[in-house]
């Protein structure tokens, strides 16, 4: 460990100023995170090259481009991204720009066309992004050599889906998409498999921007210990609402008296990826309830009895699924080290019941919205957050220690009646609110920052994922 | 022909309402609603298309009645939500007030808004702004509003929207 007033003179490529930024000595009981991490710009610079564009990163739901010549545009890190259903059925992920002089070729956010025509100079994609078109080609003047060039949309390294979740890489070196989420797609089918027919985003766009680090959000969804301070104010309305002071019944929320009595706990898993869970009370009150019979006899018990659990999951390093009050999907995507733009989706199953769909609006709008009643408390702690985390002085962080003294290697009973084989396991009553889970984050990172500093391969293994 | 004393009921009421959020005066901000009164803020589907139907598509905001909004004072006066400690300060401003419907008791009215939103603990400012409308019922409490929606142009949203930021 080097003195924290030396590191932070140093500079941030520095591999042995890396090496201290996670203080990750278990073995002691000890792991720490500088606040560099979460502040330091020229970290952020970094991260967006050395994690954002080395890993499989989440880009939307096969159902969002069902049909031949769907689209959707999105983004890795700061790069622009598009996704395509081409007539030959093969979904494909490009970067979204124009290869004549580089500018974004499809502006709007989703649609249906054959052709992505830039509005420059008129230059035509298909929706397999071959350059179907150079306009005015032959009065143009063009040399051979022009003319033998590849004029195509740049696919990303690597594009993939699992369970209907689509993935991309900007980098070609990762391991194949389901090697990569390992154990987790246990749980991301606890979310996909809850439609008979498959899942969908409800319509409807919900994004917003914090001036804080992604770090922050890549944390709080995992954060069992801040309900009880960040959400008072929800549960003072939601204890309204059970005992009937309220008249506003609409979203059916839990009772949180009852879920603070609950068995609960945290798992770690490679590639940075965790999950959270907590025994439900009122099963009743989960929009999947009224299926689950259907549900139980198409997945089997096991699954069935997991979807009726609270669940929350992070795929390192910028997709979380929260199945606590309804089902939500989030992505962010990191702007500048102090600025975060995120997408909150809501998934449901495709053809579901018309009278559990309003229920399920009700439910996510209620505590997911940023217009409701529990995340603007948490954006505004992220805001904080990026406020105090300047102050180096105060040295690392002490967020990630709760449960470090009960957590066991590998899988517990019900890790391992699952099938399911975490690095860590830490449960026990709620009010346990392990913070282990961030282990498996900041591990992560600090992996992906010092081999891409050091300029070795995020995967040593990796052959490489052909699109 | 809509009688202009239709239009003053209107826009009395719009201004007023606008008013007592700034002024953060709850009570009197929250008796202006009908107990069955819908409140709606649609999402943007697309770039193009609002919301149409909140029992399909997500809504910013949807209460089927007052209760909803009662839901929201309990929380905003509760002094346990970080996002709202301390307070925004916020200037509603109400313009281009049309009516588009007048019967003798139920009056329906479109406007223009703009607010601003300054945020004494990070020092900064936003504008919001959109158009809403109205639906405003005459009963044994006078004119009420009885319906509103609310369209938010600008919908990539700050950290925090509650009610009074609309
Ligand atoms: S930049 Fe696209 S055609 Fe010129
Ligand atoms: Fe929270």
């Amino acid at each position: 460990m080097i003195s924290l007033a030396k590191s932070r003179i140093m500079h941030a490529m520095d591999s042995q100023y890396l090496a201290t930024l996670v203080d990750d000595r278990l073995a002691q009981g000890v792991f720490r995170v500088h606040p560099d991490v979460y502040a330091s710009s020229e970290l952020f610079d970094a991260e967006q090259k050395h994690v954002f564009e080395r890993t499989w990163i989440f880009l939307g739901l096969e159902s969002q481009i069902a049909k031949p010549n769907d689209y959707l545009v999105t983004w890795i890190g700061r790069l622009p991204v598009l996704v395509t259903h081409a007539a030959d059925g093969v979904r494909r992920a490009f970067f979204n720009v124009c290869r004549h002089k580089g500018t974004v070729l499809c502006r709007l956010e989703s649609g249906n066309t054959r052709f992505h025509v830039c509005g420059y100079h008129g230059w035509a994609y298909d929706a397999a992004g071959r350059a179907v078109d150079i306009k005015d080609q032959p009065s143009g003047g063009y040399t051979e050599a022009f003319t033998r060039d590849n004029h195509d949309l740049v696919p990303l390294g690597a594009f993939a889906s699992y369970k209907g979740l689509m993935f991309g890489s900007v980098s070609a070196q990762v391991p194949p998409l389901e090697t990569f989420l390992g154990e987790m797609r246990f749980f991301l089918d606890l979310a996909m498999e809850q439609g008979a027919q498959g899942m969908e985003f409800v319509p409807g766009r919900i994004g917003f921007t914090y001036n804080g680090n992604w770090k922050a959000q890549l944390d709080n969804s995992s954060d069992a210990y801040h309900l009880t301070s960040t959400h008072l104010s929800f549960m003072e309305v939601q204890r309204r609402r059970a005992d009937s002071v309220s008249g506003n019944q609409a979203a059916r929320q839990f009772d949180w008296k009852k879920r603070f009595e609950q068995e609960g706990g945290a798992y770690t898993f490679l590639n940075g990826h965790n999950v959270i869970w907590l025994n439900q009370s009122e099963d009743t009150k989960r929009p999947v309830y009224p299926q689950i019979d259907e549900v139980r006899a198409r997945v089997g018990d096991l699954k069935a009895e997991w979807m009726l659990r609270l669940r929350n999951l992070t795929v390192f390093p910028s997709m979380q699924i929260a199945d606590s009050t309804s089902l939500l999907i989030r992505t962010f995507r990191p702007v500048a080290v102090d600025r975060t733009e995120m997408r909150y989706y809501c998934l449901a199953p495709i053809g579901e019941a018309a009278e559990v769909r309003q229920w399920r609006l009700r439910q996510f709008e209620d505590f997911f919205n940023v217009s409701g009643f529990a995340t603007p408390d948490d954006t505004a702690m992220y805001e904080d957050m990026a406020v105090g985390l300047k102050a180096a002085q105060i040295g690392y962080v002490q967020g990630y220690a709760r449960g470090i003294g009960v957590q066991t290697a590998g899988p517990d009973a019900l890790a391992r009646a699952a099938g399911v084989m975490p690095i860590s396991s830490a449960s026990g009553m709620f009010d346990l609110q392990a913070e282990t889970w961030g282990h498996a984050l900041y591990r992560e990172w600090a992996r992906l920052m010092q081999s891409g500093v050091a300029g070795e391969p995020a995967w040593p293994q990796a052959a490489g994922a052909a699109q | 022909m809509i009688p202009s004393t239709h239009v003053s009921i209107a826009t009395r009421l719009l201004y007023r309402e606008a008013a007592l959020l700034d002024e953060r005066r709850w009570d009197d901000w929250i008796a202006l609603f009908a107990q069955h009164c819908e409140y709606w803020v649609p999402t943007w589907r697309t770039e193009a298309e609002l919301a149409t139907d909140p029992q399909r598509e997500l809504s910013h905001i949807y209460y089927a009645s007052r209760a909803g909004l009662e839901d929201r004072l309990v929380r905003i006066r509760s002094g346990r939500s970080p996002a709202t400690t301390p307070m925004r300060r916020t200037a509603h401003c109400v313009s281009n007030i049309e009516l588009l419907n007048a019967a003798e008791d139920r009056l329906e009215v479109r406007s223009t808004w703009a607010n601003h939103v300054f945020d004494p603990h990070h020092r900064t400012q936003l504008v919001l702004f959109g158009w809403s409308e109205h639906r405003l019922e005459y009963g044994s409490g006078g004119w009420l509003i009885a319906r509103k929606k609310i369209v938010l142009q600008n919908d990539q949203l700050p950290a925090m929207i509650d009610i009074y930021c609309l």
